[in-house]
């Protein structure tokens, strides 16, 4: 490690199916409480890149290092375990269940008691749950999503879920947060809500956050720097500015007259 | 008695006195938890906040303006502007940028109160042009904690100061409020004013509490009553039947979570004193009838055995004012048990006592339905610069009127039918606008202040109010009465059987008449129930049977209004108002000047005294074809007695 302040380093990652090279030697850093966004054209390997992260897939070559910790074999709920949290381009939550009990859910991770503990709800246990559902109810304040603490998650408009989703990331208490496409499907307004949780959430708790997201104006306003892919390959790296005026950027994605 | 409490302060300290540590004054469900604040609690949040406020400068008499949701923190905040002799102006959260910076300039306000993030950014847009403020204190410090803008201070900051010069004097605090006088304005309530710009109508401490008095003699609250604060806290209402009702009787007020929650919180609270727009309740009944048809069918089987019961019983009890018998009494108990209760307890009406409504004029439709679950609910009328002026009291409930005159207040009609209103609650003017002020208020012989509505409405033989509309909408007619469309159109239209109106009048007519369309689904079953046949709309609208119908509903709405004021003539349409051929906007409002001259012959025979005209109406068809229909429709002469 050359730099302390390196939360996530991402080392020639190459993925690949079949005969498609999904990512090709890919290489970045992350640092520690910042706003990375990954952006780039449908099918360039975003979203094969978070999925590598959480090792839902495998990477053929390369390393992922979280904190000096190499992901590249570990699983998922390791993972997890480690303080990375992310949502998903299609909302995974438990459509059944409550808000409540989805955020409760997220808690798994923090608890400790064992499973008799837990039937008798005695001690320990008890005062786990309270501890638990403190932490929830800061993030369904946090989220304003107090008139759906109650609600079954599968009855809820499409951008309250994406919220609720947001939540259950929270709720684990991240040092990482990773959000697929956290506000497709939205409007202008759901949008402005959105950007300003990430940002509240970036401010108050210092969270790094790695985000995919096709709005460009808004990655454009609240991203700190910019990993640009096309093809599985990374095209470019930077402030939203040199992002801005990029050859390469503006051919790939931008299109020849930019933004 | 309570003569020496002439302010809200006062009550608070009085309040404070009596229940201390041992009740709770005020309650706001926070993440998830309902947490009670004790009437000490209250008290010393107030204290502290005024001397912090004295310590930032605020002077006896200053302004200071309050935008934010229903918190305790805000009715603190009020309390502790008062304290200092300060004067509270509440602006409503949705209020834009400019529409603050003009409130906050023309009050002359010192202080602004700004809930949260969404309120401190809007005052910092328009800092630049509110150089009088001295600071903006905020109590929602979510999303502010990277401001480094010295002009944004937190409630707590304010606090701290205010303790500090609580240690150092400590008697400060309750001088200050024995030098506040009943006299002193407490409140100024910037009314939105459909024309030209707010105005800022001032209410003092004897205005608020003589408001509040008065509805207690009607209505009185206990001090474990419980009520929840929805209504947006820079309102009037909210102020007298909230905050000052609070003060004056130790009822509970709770704060819901969010601005969302409120019919959650409602139905956790429970409260004994509800107050919702017309147009609350029929959603409410709206939705009962839509989410009865998505239900089990036990429960739909439930709801068509027992409503009938429920509306025959209610029928008996304030329509019929004659007792239930024993038979109807058991089935309604039954009824009770397995619908009206669950069903008030889906909105949190379990509780309830007094049920009001206040905007328009409420469907007697929903006045039944809600009578036969359980609930009367009641008219309210009033305004920011006389608060409550009439209201329903006990079961006197009349659909068609906004109830008697509160105690202490004085009715007067004024010759233009404006309704004038005299009593303790009338306010002191308008800030800084003597010109509106002088219209407003006037001062007769005795030196009693009267308040000039605005609003046209008379005094029916029970002596409740009918409100007709505002003063300026009311038609002359050539013998120089007036009457009021809005108000006969809108009866008529509570009639099941009644589509639309256009009522006719005008200066060169000496009476009113209307064309009337009439609802062809309901008058249609309610003919096959009667075995009176028909063949098509034409042909049913132009039955005896139906005119007759119809009459008796023209009959009823006369019976409210004075004798010229009355519909004289009408004639039921052979066709119904097309929005397709442009007689209606797409919103079904009446294009007046179009019907007009389409249906001019009907007109010119009704006002020449002839019994039926020859129709020949094209019709424009859905697919596009034109074609004519050819009636004669009749004229239905209503027999006019002497006005009582």
């Amino acid at each position: 490690m050359t730099d302390d302040s390196v939360q996530l380093s991402v080392q020639d990652i190459t993925l690949i199916f079949g005969g498609l090279h999904a990512l090709t030697d890919i290489s970045f850093e992350v640092k520690q409480g910042e706003i990375l966004s990954i952006i780039g054209p449908n099918g360039a390997g975003k979203t094969s890149l978070l999925n590598c992260l959480n090792n839902f897939y495998h990477p053929d070559r390369g390393r992922i290092l979280f904190n000096g910790h190499n992901l590249t074999r570990m699983p998922p709920y390791k993972i997890a375990k480690l303080g990375i949290a992310r949502t998903f381009q299609h909302t995974a939550l438990y459509t059944g269940l409550s808000t409540l009990d989805n955020l409760m859910a997220a808690r798994h991770i923090h608890m400790r008691s064992g499973l008799l503990q837990c039937l008798l709800y005695w001690g320990p246990a008890h005062q786990e749950d309270i501890a638990n559902r403190k932490v929830v109810e800061e993030v369904i304040d946090f989220l304003e999503i107090e008139h759906i603490r109650k609600s079954i998650v599968g009855t809820l408009p499409h951008g309250l879920r994406k919220r609720v989703e947001l939540g259950r990331a929270l709720a684990m208490e991240p040092q990482m947060l990773l959000l697929d496409e956290p506000m497709t499907g939205m409007n202008q307004e759901e949008k402005e809500d959105m950007a300003r949780f990430i940002l509240d959430i970036h401010e108050r708790q210092g969270t790094t956050v790695l985000l995919i997201e096709h709005d460009m104006g808004l990655v454009m306003d609240i991203a700190d720097r910019i990993v640009v892919l096309d093809f599985g390959s990374k095209i470019a790296e930077g402030t939203p500015e040199e992002i801005h005026q990029n050859e390469a950027v503006i051919n790939a994605y931008l299109g020849k007259t930019g933004i | 008695m309570k003569d020496y409490l002439d302010t809200l302060p006062k009550n608070l300290i009085a309040g404070f006195q009596k229940y201390g540590e041992t009740k709770t004054a005020m309650r706001q469900k926070d993440r998830g938890i309902w947490r009670s604040y004790t009437w000490k609690r209250s008290y010393i949040e107030v204290r502290q906040l005024c001397l912090g406020l004295i310590e930032l400068g605020l002077m006896h008499g200053d302004k200071v303006c309050i935008i934010g949701d229903n918190d305790p923190q805000y009715f603190w905040a009020q309390l502790a502007v008062q304290s200092a002799g300060g004067v509270a102006v509440g602006i409503f959260t949705d209020s834009t940028p400019p529409e603050i910076q003009y409130i906050v300039r023309h009050s002359d306000a010192v202080f602004v109160f700004a809930k949260d993030q969404e309120q401190c950014d809007k005052l910092l847009e328009i800092q630049e042009e509110v150089p009088n403020v001295k600071q903006v204190i905020y109590w929602d410090e979510k999303g502010l904690w990277n401001y480094e803008e010295p002009w944004l201070m937190s409630y707590q900051q304010v606090q701290a100061l205010g303790q500090s010069l609580d240690e150092r004097q400590p008697d400060l605090f309750d001088e200050t409020i024995n030098l506040g006088h009943g006299d002193d304005q407490a409140i100024f309530c910037y009314t939105s004013g459909t024309t030209g710009l707010p105005k800022g109508a001032m209410i003092n401490h004897n205005n608020l509490i003589a408001g509040c008095d008065q509805t207690l003699q009607v209505d009185p609250r206990l001090d474990n009553d419980e009520y929840l604060s929805f209504l947006p806290p820079a309102w009037i209402t909210e102020n007298v039947l909230g905050l000052t009702v609070h003060l004056r009787t130790g009822m509970v007020v709770s704060f819901p979570e969010a601005p969302d929650t409120v019919q959650q919180n409602i139905r956790e609270i429970t409260p004994q004193a509800m107050l919702f727009s017309a147009r609350l309740w029929e959603n409410m009944m709206a939705m009962v009838q839509v989410k009865i048809t998505e239900t089990t069918w036990l429960n739909r089987m439930l709801y068509k055995t027992f409503m009938p019961i429920g509306y025959q019983v209610a029928a008996q009890r304030y329509e019929h004012r004659k007792p239930v018998g024993w038979l109807w009494r058991l089935l309604y108990g039954l009824g009770e048990l397995v619908l009206f209760h669950p069903l008030r307890d889906k909105f949190g009406l379990t509780h309830v006592k007094s049920a009001y409504s206040s905007g328009a004029a409420l469907n007697p439709d929903v006045i039944r339905f809600f009578r036969a679950i359980g609930v009367n609910i009641k008219q309210l009328y009033g305004s920011t610069e006389a608060q409550v002026h009439t209201l329903h009291v006990g079961d006197d409930v009349k659909f068609e009127t906004v109830g008697v005159p509160a105690p202490g207040q004085e009715i007067m009609i004024a010759d233009n039918s404006e309704i004038l209103i005299s009593g303790a609650t009338v306010f002191q003017g308008y800030y800084k606008n003597p010109e509106d002020t002088e219209k407003a208020l006037e001062v007769d012989q005795q030196g009693k202040r009267w308040f000039h509505t605005g609003d046209a409405g008379y005094i029916d033989k029970d002596g409740h109010l009918i409100y007709l509309d505002r003063v300026k909408e009311m038609i002359t007619l050539s013998t120089g009465e007036k009457y009021s469309p809005q108000y006969i159109e809108g009866q008529l239209k509570f009639s099941p059987y009644v589509q639309d109106v256009m009522t006719l009048g005008g200066e060169d007519k000496p009476f009113v008449t209307a064309l009337i369309n009439i609802d062809f689904e309901n008058v249609g079953r309610w003919a096959e129930k009667k075995a009176i046949p028909y063949t098509t709309f034409v042909d049913l609208s132009q039955r005896r049977e139906v005119y007759d119908l119809i009459r008796q509903d023209v009959q009823r709405v006369n019976q409210t209004l004075p004798s010229p004021a009355r519909v004289h003539k009408f004639v039921l349409l052979h066709k119904a108002f097309d929005a397709d051929e442009g007689e209606l906007t797409r919103t079904r409002k009446l294009r007046r000047s179009l019907l007009y001259e389409r249906y001019e012959d009907m007109i010119r025979t009704m006002y020449e005294g002839g019994d039926s005209v020859q129709v020949r109406a094209s019709v424009k068809y859905r697919d596009g074809r034109e074609g004519t229909v050819e009636t004669a429709v009749q004229v239905a002469t209503l027999e006019m007695e002497e006005s009582e």
